[in-house]
C-alpha cells in the first residue's frame, strides 16, 4: 500500500518537475504557482500515506482493459471505418462487457448508431466521418 | 419593482413555444439523469453542449436547456435514492434516510409526492431569491479589480477543496491539475506553447467538454464494469404517488425552512446541496426535538433537504451569473458552456444580456412546474426506465459520448485524449483524488491567469497589489476560512443517525 501511494507521488513529482521548466517570465507565473500547489500536496501526501487501494479482481480488470481497449480502438478507427460500423461494434463489445446476449448488444450498437446518425446529421447537420475506407 | 418589471419581460423570452420546449425537455433529460446511475448532470450537460452549439441555437434558449438539465436533475435524484436507496449525488444523501425507510413502511409514493412537493417548493422560493439577490450582488462586484477576481476565484477553489470531503491535499493536488490541464496549449499573451509534447493537437489547448466526459463518463464506465452485479433490484412501486393536502401542510414550514438554508448554503462557492441537505435534515430534528420520527421514515426528513438541495442548485447560479465564478463541477461547466456560446457571465451580464438573465430566471418557473407535473402524475414512466437493463444503458451512454466529444472538434483524436482522461479519472476515483476541482481548475484557469497578469501588470510587478483593497483581503480571509469550515461542520452534523460526512463534491 505504501508503494502504491509512493506511486501516486511520484506522478506528481514527474508532473512537477516538468512545471519548473517553463518558458520565459510571463506565462511562467501561473504554472509555477501550480507547480508549488502540487509540491506542498505531494509532500503533505507522502508525510502521511494513506492506507489501501481495492485493486479489482482479475475479472473486472480484464473488462475494463477490454473497455479501455474499446474506446482507444474507435478513436483510431473512426476515420476509416466510419461511424456507422465503428458505433456498431463498440456498442457491441460494451453491451457484452456488461453482462447482455450477443445479439442483443449487436443490434443495440446498429440500431443506435443509426438513430445517432440520423439525429447528428439530418436534424443537427452534424458532419460524422462517413469513413475514408468506403469513400475510395 | 425593478426586477418584478425585468421578470416579467423575462417571461415573454421563457414563454416563446421553442423555449417552453426546451425548458421541458432539459428538465426531462435532468429528472432522467438524476435518477438513473452512471449519467449524471455534469455528464449529460457536457455531452449536450457541444450539440446546442452545432444546433446553433441562440444563447439564451442553449442556456435554459442547459440549466433545466441541472436542476431537473436535483428532482430525479429523489427517485432512485427513495425507491431504490441509490443516491445518485451524494446532496440526496440525507434524503435516503427516511425516504428509504419510508418505502420499507409500504410509504414510498407519500415519499415521492413530499419530495416533489419540497422540490417544487425550494426551486420556486429560490428562483425569486436570484431575482432579487442577483442584481444587488452584481451591483456590488461591479467594483472588483483583476486582483480581487483573483482572490475571488481562489476562494472558489479554497471553497470546493474543502467542501469536497476528500483531504485537502488531495483537493489541492486535483485543483493543481486541473489548472495545469488549463495552461495546456499557447499561451495567449506571448503565444510560446506550452505542456504540448510536441503534438499539434494540443495546441489549441485541451477541450473542457473533452477533459469532463472523459474523466466523469469514461471513468464511470470502468467503474461500473468494476461492480460485479450486472442488473440492479427492479423497483417496486408501492402505494399512490399522492399526498393529502392536510399532510402537505404539515411539512409547509420545513419546506420553507429547507429553501432558506438551501439557498443561503448555495450562494457559497463549494458547499452545494450536499452541504445543503444536511444542514436541512438536521435543523429540522432540532425543530422538532422529540415529536420527530427522523430515520424511520419521518417525512419531514425527505422534505427538509430535497427543497433544501433544489434551493441550493439554484443559488449556485448566482455567483455564477453575476460574478462569472462557479463553485462546483457542474457550474463550472456551465461557465465554460456560456464561454462558448460567447456570452461573458460578470457584473455586466445583468446590463448587457437582459433577455438572457431574466428569460432564464423566468423559464426556471416554467421548468420547475412541468417538474412537479412529471413527478406527480407520470412519476411512473421514470421509475420504469430504472429497470433499462445496464448493457444497453452504459453503451448507449458511451455512444452519445463519442458523439459529443467527436462534434466538439471533429476530430478522432479527441477521442483517445477522452479516453486517457477516463483511465485518469478512474485512477483518481481509486485514489480518492476528488474529481470536480479539475473541471473548475481547467474552466478557470485562463481567467484566474488573465486575472493575475493584468493585476501585476497595473501595478508595475508589484505582487503585493493582490492584498492591497479591503474587498480582495476579506476574499484571502474568507478563503482560509473556508479550509476551517469542514471541521466545525462536521462537529456539527454528527449526530446524524448512521450518516457519514458528506463526500464526493459532485453535487
Amino acid at each position: 500500500m505504501l508503494v502504491l501511494t509512493g506511486v501516486a507521488t511520484a506522478l506528481e513529482a514527474w508532473t512537477f518537475n516538468v512545471a519548473f521548466m517553463t518558458d520565459p517570465v510571463g506565462p511562467k507565473a501561473l504554472p509555477l504557482l501550480v507547480a508549488g500547489a502540487l509540491v506542498v500536496a505531494g509532500a503533505r501526501l507522502m508525510a502521511r500515506p494513506r492506507s489501501t487501494v481495492q485493486l479489482p479482481d482479475t475479472g473486472p480488470a480484464r473488462r475494463m482493459m477490454l473497455a479501455a481497449a474499446a474506446f482507444i480502438s474507435y478513436g483510431l478507427v473512426l476515420p476509416w471505418l466510419g461511424f456507422f460500423l465503428s458505433t456498431t461494434i463498440v456498442v457491441g463489445v460494451l453491451g457484452v462487457l456488461f453482462g447482455g446476449p450477443r445479439v442483443g448488444s449487436a443490434v443495440a450498437g446498429a440500431g443506435l448508431s443509426a438513430v445517432l446518425w440520423l439525429l447528428f446529421v439530418m436534424v443537427l447537420s452534424l458532419p460524422l466521418p462517413i469513413g475514408a475506407l468506403w469513400i475510395r | 419593482m425593478d426586477s418584478l418589471s425585468h421578470l416579467i419581460s423575462g417571461f415573454g423570452v421563457a414563454l416563446q413555444p421553442f423555449n417552453i420546449l426546451l425548458a421541458a425537455g432539459g428538465v426531462g433529460v435532468g429528472t432522467f439523469v438524476g435518477m438513473l446511475p452512471g449519467i449524471g448532470p455534469i455528464n449529460a450537460i457536457a455531452i449536450l453542449i457541444p450539440v446546442t452549439f452545432a444546433s446553433g441555437m441562440p444563447a439564451e434558449s442553449a442556456l435554459i436547456l442547459l440549466v433545466g438539465i441541472y436542476y431537473g436533475s436535483q428532482y430525479g435524484n429523489s427517485i432512485s435514492t427513495i425507491l431504490l436507496n441509490v443516491p445518485g449525488t451524494a446532496s440526496a444523501v440525507v434524503t435516503a434516510i427516511d425516504g428509504h425507510a419510508m418505502t420499507r413502511e409500504g410509504r414510498g409514493g407519500e415519499a415521492l409526492a413530499i419530495s416533489a412537493v419540497a422540490s417544487f417548493v425550494g426551486g420556486t422560493l429560490s428562483i425569486l431569491g436570484l431575482v432579487l439577490f442577483a442584481p444587488l450582488l452584481a451591483s456590488w462586484a461591479i467594483r472588483f479589480g483583476p486582483a480581487e477576481y483573483f482572490a475571488l476565484m481562489v476562494f472558489a477553489f479554497s471553497a470546493l477543496s474543502s467542501f469536497a470531503g476528500a483531504s485537502i491535499s488531495r483537493a489541492l493536488a486535483s485543483t493543481a491539475f486541473g489548472l495545469w490541464l488549463a495552461t495546456v496549449g499557447l499561451d495567449p499573451n506571448s503565444a510560446i506553447p506550452r505542456y504540448t509534447f510536441g503534438q499539434i493537437h494540443l495546441l489549441d489547448g485541451m477541450d473542457f467538454v473533452v477533459v469532463t466526459i472523459g474523466l466523469f463518463a469514461v471513468s464511470e464506465v470502468f467503474q461500473l464494469l468494476e461492480e460485479s452485479d450486472a442488473g440492479q433490484a427492479a423497483a417496486s412501486m408501492t402505494g399512490r404517488v399522492a399526498i393529502s393536502l392536510r399532510d402537505l401542510a404539515a411539512n409547509g414550514w420545513t419546506m420553507i425552512r429547507g429553501s432558506v438554508i438551501g439557498f443561503l448554503v448555495g450562494v457559497l462557492p463549494g458547499a452545494g446541496g450536499t452541504i445543503a441537505s444536511f444542514l436541512a435534515y438536521s435543523a429540522e430534528e432540532r425543530v422538532a426535538g422529540s415529536t420527530g420520527r427522523f430515520g424511520r421514515g419521518d417525512p419531514r426528513g425527505v422534505a427538509g433537504p430535497e427543497s433544501a438541495n433544489n434551493a441550493a442548485a439554484n443559488g449556485a447560479l448566482i455567483p455564477l451569473l453575476t460574478l462569472g465564478v462557479p463553485g462546483s463541477g457542474t457550474t463550472a461547466v456551465l461557465l465554460g458552456a456560456l464561454l462558448g456560446l460567447g456570452v461573458t457571465p460578470g457584473p455586466l451580464l445583468l446590463e448587457q444580456e437582459p433577455d438572457l438573465f431574466w428569460g432564464l430566471a423566468a423559464s426556471m418557473y416554467v421548468g420547475n412546474a412541468f417538474l412537479l407535473l412529471m413527478n406527480l402524475p407520470l412519476v411512473g414512466v421514470f421509475v420504469r426506465a430504472l429497470t433499462i437493463p445496464r448493457w444497453l444503458l452504459i453503451p448507449g451512454v458511451s455512444a452519445l459520448a463519442f458523439v459529443a466529444v467527436y462534434a466538439v472538434n471533429t476530430s478522432a483524436f479527441d477521442l483517445v485524449l477522452m479516453t486517457l482522461f477516463g483511465v485518469v479519472g478512474y485512477l483518481m476515483r481509486k485514489f480518492d483524488f476528488p474529481l470536480a476541482p479539475v473541471v473548475l481548475g481547467l474552466v478557470l484557469g485562463p481567467l484566474m491567469e488573465k486575472n493575475l497578469r493584468r493585476a501585476i501588470a497595473l501595478s508595475g510587478g508589484d505582487w503585493s497589489v493582490l492584498f492591497d483593497s479591503p474587498i480582495a483581503i476579506t476574499l484571502w480571509g474568507l478563503a482560509l476560512a473556508s479550509l476551517m469550515a469542514p471541521v466545525l461542520l462536521r462537529r456539527w452534523t454528527n449526530d446524524l443517525p448512521g450518516v457519514d460526512a458528506p463526500d464526493l463534491g459532485e453535487s
